[in-house]
């Protein structure tokens, strides 16, 4: 008998494991959870977050009164998804919720921000420590000597970075969106021996189910141009949709389009692998630090304000993701985008059953099962307000639960274990702002990806760098935030939720 | 623990027939039975039994008539009952993935686990892949189970001792309880000056609104739906869920029993405590209590009463287990050095605050290490950071009765 001493018992996590993580820097507890997986099981942290805690304080891996639990997600009992299914919510008159999400720890900094001061003057300064930011980051430092900051307002993953379901598909109906996802699917298997740690991508495919007649045309379109450039994406008949998922209701749709390469994978260690190889490169990436101004002055960028001080830079990268126009604002620059909450659910772990990710057009349904067994899904609302809203609800999970039992019948109980929210950060044509902002030279945009880039930053981070330091790149020309000025909209239809 | 005559019923566990008391839950029927390993674990499959008997760990989860992974300590026993246990494809007892325990002896770091080469990745993913989860996907199909709403002022969660002096100072109209009876913690009798069963019957015959009995308040939200109210509660009562709009609540959810990270420590035969003091069984004779502070002296004189003999207490503070011996655990190895044998092991550490509903809708949670948890910050009227939610009782970290009616005063002023 092995003589581990387990702290986490629903996950297998042991002391040891807690102490590997808080000698890699997660030594706070939120961040402690994602490194080890404690707190993810179906006891969701009611058997370990002491435990865990009480290491870190023999450890002294943060001051205590400086931790704060991690973010307690619903349901806290596993419920099935039949019980939801079955709650029908009177939310004609659907508002924002009255109270909105508060930090645990209060008002001001964070409390675990460094104390430690922040250079005076960098190259590169990239606000957003998401995929993109990081990507980025790596990137540049790659290219040789120059000082880039990398500032993150929370802790690595707390964004849309970390909240995503980890859906990869080369399945989009713009040529440039097919071309970036083609080439990051690519690294991403490759990540862990370029960056060290793995991702695991599983290439389960990818089945977009079409219940009318126009979504069939769209779907059919979409295959076409896909073909064209070389994916083997092809649409088929619900008898074999139905080979390839057994428990799917075949009556609830009539055709999908099928990408047997696309994949899901687990999005967090590709924070952390991005981060880590960009400190390696000489890169500095700061977590806990808000910024708080932009200087702009003769029509340039000087740098940034924040919570620890002034940074100059000559160029400033906005990647914040739905905090984007937020943070522009900052300079006095409007960005079109806007956030939309997106809310997603995981289930106990099952055994495996569930080859693709699986989405009902139409309605936003999406759904797949992770590398621990759990199936992992979301749906959009069509009565969403717009807001910088990561608040979870029960309309959600009643309409989810829903959707799910109707297309996947045998799910009816099994139990929903955790919820979180995240915001996508929609644009006016669902296509990406990036490159130079008219009026501000050095501010570069780079955000509005629309739900979908995570599964685009490998290779945007790596255009983007290559376009900084000098190359021609058309797509920072052509996605550029001029284009909504002028007209050039590229629509791209193949959103999900 | 109740020693009358029982009805005895049967049920199955992997197919062989196992006699149980009306009444017993599953954990309780197998425990009986001598039965300790209940499944293998997700990772390492290392065979695990019930710890905490109350529903609060993921340790004792089982298949039962077909829906994975219930918890044993939850489900009552009835006649016909199936029960399967899971994660050991070719049987629990001697189940041949347990040697992913010993190939990771180290453990398992599973994000750099074959970084370097892109073919044993693969292969790794494959493995993982098929090793991963708990459960299969439930025999039966199940249609939505209608539920229902309601609207009410005053919500409380939790009928412990602060739950009840708080619903009936607030006037509740509603009060939430999880078990099938009020109470909480006041009938383990741990403190024979606190809350009693008298007590607890005299407070429940004061309190004028409705006691939810067997209801599991599973989510509190931020109220966004069309009826009005500053909250939603998602309370699941059976198979279905109650959507409770509410003016105020007061969360009054108490503490969870904690486990003790040290070697072994996960095997079968470890149990928390106050989860034995619950128990309608016994699981041996002697028991070792490994604890700290005022929980372990509180534990070892209840246990005693209950009829164990207590073969060593180990206040944590001065010694330490360094190794549980046996599966199912039938001794210690400690710091100072000794081997101590026993029948099982109970750990009576401080039950941690169960800040979840509070913390998750923004009120403030603060380590108090004498707790050995978070506990959620309330001022003197137990008003958290949230205007219309209020925290009593162990959960704030403060001694139930006396907050419970302050936090029940201010929620119906």
């Amino acid at each position: 008998m092995n003589d581990k001493a387990i702290v986490c018992a629903c996950e297998d996590v042991s002391v040891r494991d807690v102490e590997d993580a808080i000698a890699h820097g997660f030594g706070d507890i939120e961040s402690l959870k994602r490194y080890t997986g404690l707190g993810t099981g179906p006891c969701q942290g009611k058997s370990c977050e002491s435990g865990a805690m009480r290491i870190c304080e023999a450890r002294k891996a943060v001051p205590p009164e400086a931790q704060v639990p991690f973010r307690a997600r619903p349901p806290f009992v596993p419920t099935q998804l039949s019980a939801f299914a079955g709650l029908e919510l009177p939310a004609t008159g659907y508002r924002l919720p009255a109270t909105r999400l508060r930090p645990t720890w209060g008002t001001g900094p964070h409390p675990l921000q460094p104390k430690t001061r922040l250079p005076e003057k960098v190259d590169v300064v990239i606000v957003g420590g998401g995929i993109m930011g990081l990507a980025l980051a790596w990137n540049l430092a790659g290219q040789g000597p120059q000082k880039i900051l990398v500032l993150e307002r929370g802790y690595l993953c707390e964004g849309a970075s970390g909240r995503n379901g980890g859906g990869v598909r080369a399945q989009w109906t713009t040529p440039l969106l097919i071309e970036l996802a083609k080439e990051s699917i690519d690294f991403m298997g490759r990540f862990a021996q370029e960056l060290g740690i793995n991702v695991w991508l599983r290439k389960g495919g990818y089945l977009f189910l079409a219940h009318d007649d126009d979504t069939v045309r769209r779907i059919e379109y979409g295959a076409e141009l896909q073909k064209r450039y070389g994916l083997p994406t092809r649409v088929i008949t619900p008898g074999e949709a139905g080979e390839i998922v057994p428990e799917l209701d075949v009556s609830r749709f009539i055709a999908a389009s099928w990408n047997p390469e696309d994949g899901v994978v687990f999005p967090w260690p590709f924070l952390w692998g991005y981060a880590d190889g960009a400190r390696k490169r000489g890169a500095q990436v700061e977590t806990f630090t808000r910024v708080t101004g932009i200087d702009v002055s003769g029509g340039r960028v000087r740098g940034v304000q924040t919570d620890r001080g002034r940074v100059a830079a000559d160029r400033v990268v906005i990647a914040c993701g739905a905090w984007s126009p937020t943070v522009a604002r900052l300079a006095g620059v409007a960005l079109p985008n806007v956030p939309y909450r997106h809310e997603i659910v995981s289930s106990e772990p099952l055994k495996p059953f569930l080859g693709p990710l699986v989405s009902m057009l139409g309605t936003g349904l999406y759904f797949s099962q992770s590398m621990r067994g759990e199936i992992v899904g979301g749906m959009g609302d069509p009565d969403e307000e717009p807001g910088l809203n990561q608040t979870s609800s029960l309309r959600f999970m009643t309409r989810y639960a829903r959707a799910l039992t109707e297309l996947l019948p045998v799910v009816g109980k099994v139990k929903l274990l955790r919820q979180w929210a995240g915001c996508y950060d929609f644009t006016p044509d669902r296509s990406p702002i990036l490159g130079e902002t008219p009026g501000v030279s050095g501010l570069l945009q780079m955000s509005g990806f629309v739900g979908h880039g995570f599964m685009m930053a490998p290779a945007v981070g790596r255009r983007m760098a290559a376009w900084m330091a000098g190359g021609q790149d058309e797509i920072f020309e052509k996605y550029g935030l001029r284009r909504f000025a002028d007209g050039r909209l590229i629509q791209e239809t193949f959103i999900i939720g | 623990m109740d020693r009358e005559n029982h009805d005895t019923i049967r049920f199955s566990l992997d197919g062989e027939a196992i006699e149980a008391r009306a009444g017993d839950t599953v954990a309780a029927a197998l425990l009986r039975a001598r039965i300790t390993t209940f499944t293998r674990s997700i990772k390492y499959h290392r065979p695990r039994g019930p710890f905490c008997l109350s529903g609060t760990c993921g340790q004792c989860l089982m298949r039962v008539d077909g829906v994975p992974s219930r918890a044993a300590c939850r489900v009552r026993v009835e006649e016909g009952m199936t029960c399967a246990r899971q994660n050991g494809p070719l049987g629990v007892d001697n189940d041949v993935f347990r040697a992913a325990d010993f190939v990771f002896g180290e453990g398992l770091d599973h994000h750099h686990l074959l970084t370097g080469s892109r073919v044993l990745g693969r292969v790794a993913l494959e493995i993982a892949r098929r090793l991963a989860g708990l459960g299969e996907l439930p025999s039966e199909v199940q249609l939505p189970v209608p539920g229902q709403m309601r609207t009410v002022r005053v919500a409380v969660v939790g009928a412990g001792p602060a739950g009840l002096a708080a619903a009936r100072a607030a006037g509740a109209d509603l009060l939430i309880e999880r078990e099938p009876r009020p109470g909480g913690s006041a009938w383990l009798r741990l403190d024979l000056a606190g809350p009693d069963p008298d007590w607890v019957a005299q407070q429940a015959r004061g309190f004028t609104g409705e006691l939810m009995l067997g209801a599991d308040c599973v989510g509190l939200y931020p109220n966004d739906s069309a009826l009005p109210g500053n909250a939603l509660l998602a309370v699941r009562a059976g198979p279905r869920l109650v959507g409770v709009v509410a003016e105020r609540v007061i969360v009054a959810t108490g503490g969870a029993s904690q486990p003790l990270p040290f070697p072994g420590c996960d095997r079968p035969g470890v149990y928390a405590a106050r989860g034995l003091l619950g128990l309608s069984t016994l699981v041996g004779e002697k028991l070792v209590v490994v604890g700290e502070g005022e929980e372990l002296g509180l534990c070892v004189t209840a246990l005693r009463r209950f009829g164990y003999a207590i073969e060593r207490a180990i206040d944590i503070e001065k010694i330490q287990p360094v190794r549980a011996l046996g599966n199912p655990v039938r001794g210690l190895d400690t710091s100072a050095g000794e081997r101590i044998r026993c029948d099982a092991v109970a750990i009576a550490l401080p039950p941690a605050p169960l800040h979840e509903l509070a913390s998750s809708v923004g009120a403030h949670a603060r380590w108090v290490a004498k707790l050995h948890g978070f506990a959620v910050q309330v001022d003197a009227g137990g008003r958290t950071a949230v205007p219309w939610l209020f925290a009593a009782g162990r959960i704030a970290g403060l001694s139930p009765v006396s907050s419970g009616e302050a936090a029940g005063r201010a929620a119906a002023s």
